[in-house]
């Protein structure tokens, strides 16, 4: 019983993780039609710069805010350099931030090396409670609050702001929005740049959590983030909360019963989703 | 008169094409005196990654499809050679069932992501599942440690024509022409139109009364199986296989290699191989003068993004474009001239 619960609370945590990356990639899907292939890699930089100040400083809120800010940074160069040339024409986005990908991955290698490195836990963070033989990771509860907070943050700039009734005006139909009179082009700008940097947060918490960084990771966690994007539906926030729970307690589940296929599942479940079920396991998919 | 000048540019361009093909195939064909074996082993690389380039133009240039697993094509095929070298025989029968092992694999590969893309549809979920597959596979070579030996790789011995370094450069270049001609006859058959068609305009190759899907499916698997072929080929000339091969990073090089040269031409894809080899060799020389050439991806990278946003039609794209115009200033100076004798 206690194994099972402990199970199910580091799917959740897991999930968290993921919806960090899964959210953002899917409400720039359903409001530009990008498919970022680069946000893996906005992940990973995240992940290294949070390790680098870390490492120097010691200060934890500083190292996040730096991880985000890069991300964030990031994200206003790849849309305003890169993507907003581009858009409409869906083979060269995808063939663009696959480059971006290559070149920004590789850049990473050559600022902080090839190796892996060690990201230690803050110490406010970093025990363990056992709790009526439920063992609750300290860490993994904070990634579980962080998880909920930008959810129900994140829902309610959607529904309850204007930017947000302009994003999902854009979501439904953006040369609509444009034609209103509003400059749906900086509105893109933005809305990447806040997901670049939600992807840079998802880097710099999960680093910690597995302890080690490596130039691997960004591409590993974007597979997953995809698979979130396609089970719960492509451009539903909400759908993607859904799905990264779903996916979550999915792998923790299979990798502690069958963990020789605990990387094979979550794909062959994507292909399984888009073969059946093309607008997500919950119908969420926005119309396009 | 200004017809007879545009046909006889035409055939002028004609002849000088057909003399540089001739010259190209014979200088290819002497070249092997002339090489070291290491420039010999090079070109022979050149030529095989030129027919999977092709095999990859196939769907990205003539039907607009991402396959972003591509790679597990030609990983296949050389997988199966090294399997079936180190743990059965060394031998011409094991070969000959690599062969037809790679042509089968290819076609169960081929059919399933057809199906997938016919009833999910947009270029985005056949992205996404094809980069599934991909992984799926690259996964599965990883862990099926006790036949491939992980990510370590199979280091095996070829039978005999084949340890040959000779023998195998022109094992490649007989590959090479033969997969152009056999991929060119596909590409012009109407088969093959019916491609070029769903490139241009789908809908209305759907509305023309055409089975998009069907000819779509037909381009998988002729692309899959010279993909795989030329996998198999590779294991030869290498050697040595492991998950090197079923990497994206060896999607994203067919990627760039049929990208680079151009396009929908096929013939690009040689050009583009060419280029981008000669280039990475060439910067991992220049790795004694400063560290950062041995991180040559970055270079690679930023060459691919420049040439999608700046040089979407490649280097032959560039050049028959370039070539058109100079032909249309020609026939304009000439129409002037007759006009001016009259």
């Amino acid at each position: 019983m206690g194994n099972i619960v402990t199970l199910l609370f580091n799917g959740i945590s897991e999930g968290c993780l993921i919806f960090l990356m899964a959210s953002s990639l899917s409400v720039v899907l359903g409001l530009m039609g990008v498919v970022n292939f680069a946000h893996g890699t906005l992940f990973l930089w995240g992940g290294y710069v949070y390790a680098w100040i870390y490492n120097w400083t010691g200060n934890w809120p500083l190292s996040i805010l730096a991880a985000v800010t890069v991300g964030f940074g990031l994200g206003i160069l790849f849309e305003k350099i890169f993507i907003s040339r581009v858009y409409g024409n869906m083979s060269a986005q995808i063939m663009v931030t696959l480059g971006l990908q290559i070149v920004f991955t590789e850049l990473c290698r050559v600022f902080w090396g090839a190796q892996q490195i060690t990201v230690a836990r803050p110490s406010f963070l970093s025990g363990v409670s056992n709790f009526a033989g439920i063992t609750i990771v300290h860490y993994r509860l904070f990634l579980i609050v962080v998880g909920v907070v930008v959810t129900v943050g994140g829902q309610l700039v959607l529904t309850k702001t204007r930017v947000g009734m302009i994003i999902r005006a854009g979501v439904q139909n953006s040369e609509m929005v444009d034609s209103l009179g509003i400059n749906i082009k900086r509105y893109f700008t933005i809305v990447f740049a806040i997901a670049a940097a939600l992807a840079g947060l998802g880097g710099a918490l999960y680093s910690p959590l597995n302890g080690t960084l490596n130039s691997n990771m960004g591409a590993a966690n974007q597979l997953l983030a995809f698979i979130v994007v396609v089970i719960g539906g492509m451009g539903s926030f909400i759908g993607s909360a859904l799905g990264s729970l779903f996916l979550g307690i999915m792998v923790a589940v299979i990798g502690w019963v069958l963990p020789d296929i605990s990387l094979v599942a979550p794909v062959l479940m994507m292909a399984l989703v888009l073969i059946f079920k093309p607008k997500g396991l919950f119908g969420l998919a926005v119309r396009k | 008169m200004r017809i007879k000048k545009q046909t006889q540019i035409k055939k002028n361009g004609l002849i000088i094409r057909l003399a540089i093909i001739v010259i190209a195939l014979a200088a290819l064909v002497i070249l092997p005196n002339f090489l070291s074996a290491t420039r010999m082993t090079m070109i022979s690389r050149i030529m095989v990654f030129s027919v999977y380039a092709m095999a990859y133009d196939i769907l990205r240039g003539y039907t607009g499809f991402i396959h972003l697993g591509f790679a597990l094509f030609i990983g296949g095929g050389a997988y199966f050679v090294g399997i079936l070298f180190v743990r059965v025989a060394t031998s011409w029968p094991m070969l000959l069932l690599a062969i037809l092992g790679t042509v089968v694999y290819s076609i169960f590969w081929a059919l399933l992501v057809g199906k997938v893309a016919a009833s999910g549809g947009s270029v985005l979920a056949t992205a996404m599942i094809t980069m599934a597959f991909g992984e799926i596979m690259r996964n599965m070579m990883e862990r099926w440690r006790t036949v491939t030996n992980g990510a370590d790789g199979l280091n095996y011995k070829t039978p005999f024509p084949f340890s040959n370094r000779t023998f195998m450069y022109y094992l490649c270049f007989a590959f090479m022409v033969v997969m152009l001609v056999v991929l060119f006859r596909f590409i012009n058959s109407p088969t093959g139109r019916v491609l070029q068609g769903i490139r241009e305009n789908e809908q209305r190759a759907v509305f023309l009364g055409y089975n998009t899907n069907r000819a779509r499916t037909i381009a998988l698997l002729v692309a899959g199986i010279a993909a795989g072929l030329s996998g198999i080929v590779y294991g030869l000339l290498n050697r040595f296989v492991n998950t090197d091969l079923l990497n994206m990073q060896m999607t994203y090089n067919a990627m760039l290699y049929s990208l680079i040269g151009g396009t929908g031409t096929l013939y690009g894809s040689i050009v583009g191989s060419t280029v981008v080899i000669f280039f990475q060799d060439l910067l991992l020389n220049l790795r004694s003068l400063h560290p950062i050439f041995e991180r040559w991806l970055l270079f690679f990278g930023a060459l691919y993004i420049a040439v999608i946003m700046y040089m979407p039609q490649g280097i032959v794209g560039f050049y028959n474009s370039w070539k058109e115009k100079r032909m249309h200033k020609k026939m304009a100076q000439g129409a002037v001239v007759s006009q001016e004798k009259q």
